[in-house]
């Protein structure tokens, strides 16, 4: 009998708990342990935040489903590790603590033959001073709560536009480091088309704001894509989009500091300056969780562990940008230390960005950190699960499951306006997520035949087909396992 | 406000009728890519 720990209940999480409950027999224990009572589907957050979706249509408690499926759950969140147990406990262990109940505050050793640590990114607003969701006019959409109280923010704004005042609306990242460009961007298109949909958009001025060094860069170093039957630029495309729905933008910002109402941030130039603003969603930095490890004598491992997020199967070896290779990245995300430990999703740390490493003249920092989506992430989870299925079975470690960024492709449909016939999305697939430059010289690392982009309500149509197929597979109906990750 | 997106073109996006057609065409598009699969990186490395 083994049993299996997944720490996080978010897209690998979920991914990884429900494929390990349908492929494993009633034998082998699959426990959850995560701190959120709810599964939420994130990428819908982008119309909770325009107030076009009620947050309960993107949210499921995650208690009643696992207890049908068999699958245990803790309402706790993990706090250190100990992958070789301690004095008193034989078996590797994470110490949880409940958050909620009569256990609340308690600790306890949920111990593990295989662990996945799916915790995805810690939102850490604290990088940036002044960046507080629903403080300084500044909003996010990164959970469910965050995006409803932006809708909150932006409709009173709209009110007050409505009422004959102008109104300055900023759109973008957060910190110099920030990634998930796609989702501010989704935000700043939904909500562009919003201020027409209520008749105010001659009173807003509607500004992009981003650590990227040209548009569309993405995290991903942009891309040329096939459009229309011509090789675009990712940036020249976004440049078009803009351009038509009259969104400024200004590029290279690294925002360091927010107060009410005023965003400042350094150039790459080194200057500092300020952008005022009476409605901002600035996505914030993603960092690790900051947890700890122990061997079994209580002594500090944590760096075999993580670096920032958890250190996985790939090439950590510090190198200028040149040298940068696909094989860099990880291919079955299994800690070197600890075998029986795997991180998909966002909660491995990447060797490195993708897109150019860039600084100010003042020698800050500003570029994008690596994304990881939702498909990426689920495939990963679920290349994780199905290792850890064969090991079992097999009675012996098996890798055979493997997914690189560098071998993997990635859609991004991209909402740009809510509506079954007024919507609009910007659908976008990628192949592979990091450039391979070596295999596809000519066309920027990715192979054009499958990197391409398309703007338009089938878009729409598509993001939100693909809203109702996830939550339909992460409850767990009937034949789920058919719709891919 | 530069119009970069022609008023046919923006008819084009906004059609229903093609829009279903290339509703179809893309869900076909990202399933391939989907299907396609996914693997390592490192195979060839001796
Ligand atoms: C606004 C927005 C829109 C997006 N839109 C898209 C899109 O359109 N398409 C797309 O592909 N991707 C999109 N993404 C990205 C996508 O949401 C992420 O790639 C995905 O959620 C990552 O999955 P994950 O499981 O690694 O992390 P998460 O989904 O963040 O899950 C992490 C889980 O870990 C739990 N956790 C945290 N701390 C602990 C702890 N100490 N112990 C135990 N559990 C813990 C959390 O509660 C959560 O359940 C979007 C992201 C945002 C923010």
């Amino acid at each position: 009998m083994s049993k299996i720990v997944i720490l996080g209940a978010g897209i690998s999480g979920h991914v990884a708990a429900s494929h390990l409950r349908r492929k494993l027999s009633k034998q082998h224990e699959v426990i959850v342990v995560s701190p959120n009572s709810n599964y939420q589907w994130i990428p819908s957050n982008i119309w909770v935040g325009i107030g076009r979706m009620k947050s309960e249509k993107i949210l499921f408690p995650l208690a009643p489903l696992y207890k049908r499926k068999g699958i245990g759950y803790k309402q706790a969140k993990a706090i250190s590790f100990f992958p070789e147990g301690d004095k008193n406990e034989e078996k590797p262990y994470v110490l949880a603590e409940y958050i909620i109940g009569d256990k609340k505050g308690q600790h306890e050793k949920v111990t593990y033959d295989y662990l996945i640590n799916a915790t995805g990114p810690k939102l850490n607003f604290e990088a940036t001073e002044g960046l507080i969701p629903g403080q300084n006019k500044t909003y996010s959409v990164c959970t469910y709560t965050h995006a409803d109280h932006a809708w909150e923010g932006l409709s009173e704004v709209i009110q007050q536009m409505k009422q004959g005042k102008k109104a300055k609306i900023l759109i973008g990242t957060g910190h110099a480091k920030a990634t998930c460009q796609g989702a501010a961007f989704e935000y700043i298109l939904n909500v562009e088309q919003e201020l027409r949909k209520h008749k105010v958009r001659d009173m807003a001025e509607v500004t992009w704001i981003s650590n990227e060094y040209q548009l569309g860069d993405f995290g991903m170093d942009g891309m040329l894509l096939s459009y229309k039957g011509m090789t675009l630029k990712s940036h020249e495309m976004v440049e078009m989009i803009f351009e038509d729905r009259d969104i400024k933008w200004i590029l290279g910002a690294g925002v360091n500091k927010v107060k009410d109402g005023i965003a400042y941030y350094e150039n790459l130039d080194g200057e500092i300056k300020g952008e005022v603003y009476d409605f901002a969603m600035l996505i914030p930095a993603f960092s690790g969780h900051g947890f700890k490890a122990y061997d079994k004598n209580e002594n500090d491992i944590t760096e075999k562990l993580f670096k920032g997020f958890m250190i996985v199967d790939a090439d950590y070896t510090p190198k200028p940008y040149e040298e940068w290779s696909v094989r860099d990245w990880p291919e079955t995300y299994q800690n070197p230390s600890y075998r029986n430990i795997f991180a998909p999703g966002i909660a491995f740390a990447p060797p490195h960005a993708i897109s150019k490493p860039r600084k100010s003249k003042n020698e800050t920092p500003i570029f994008p950190s690596p994304p990881r989506t939702g498909m990426p992430s689920g495939i990963t989870a679920k290349l994780v699960a199905d290792n850890i299925i064969d090991s079992i079975k097999n009675g012996k470690e098996s890798l055979h499951h493997k997914g690189s960024l560098g071998n993997m492709g990635a859609a991004c449909i991209a909402s740009a306006g809510f509506g079954m016939t007024k919507g609009s999305g910007v659908s976008i697939t990628t192949y592979p997520i990091v450039p391979d430059y070596e295999k596809y010289p000519k066309t920027q690392g990715r192979k054009l035949s499958k990197t391409f982009g398309e703007i338009g309500l089938a878009g729409h149509w598509l993001k939100l087909a693909l809203h109702h197929a996830f939550i339909y597979k992460a409850k767990m109906k009937p034949l789920w396992w058919l719709i891919p990750e | 406000m530069t119009q970069r997106i022609s008023k046919y073109q923006k008819f084009k996006m906004m059609n229903p009728i093609i829009q279903f057609f290339k509703f179809i065409y893309l869900s076909i598009k990202i399933m391939i890519i989907v299907a396609g699969g996914h693997g390592g990186t490192r195979e060839n490395i001796k």
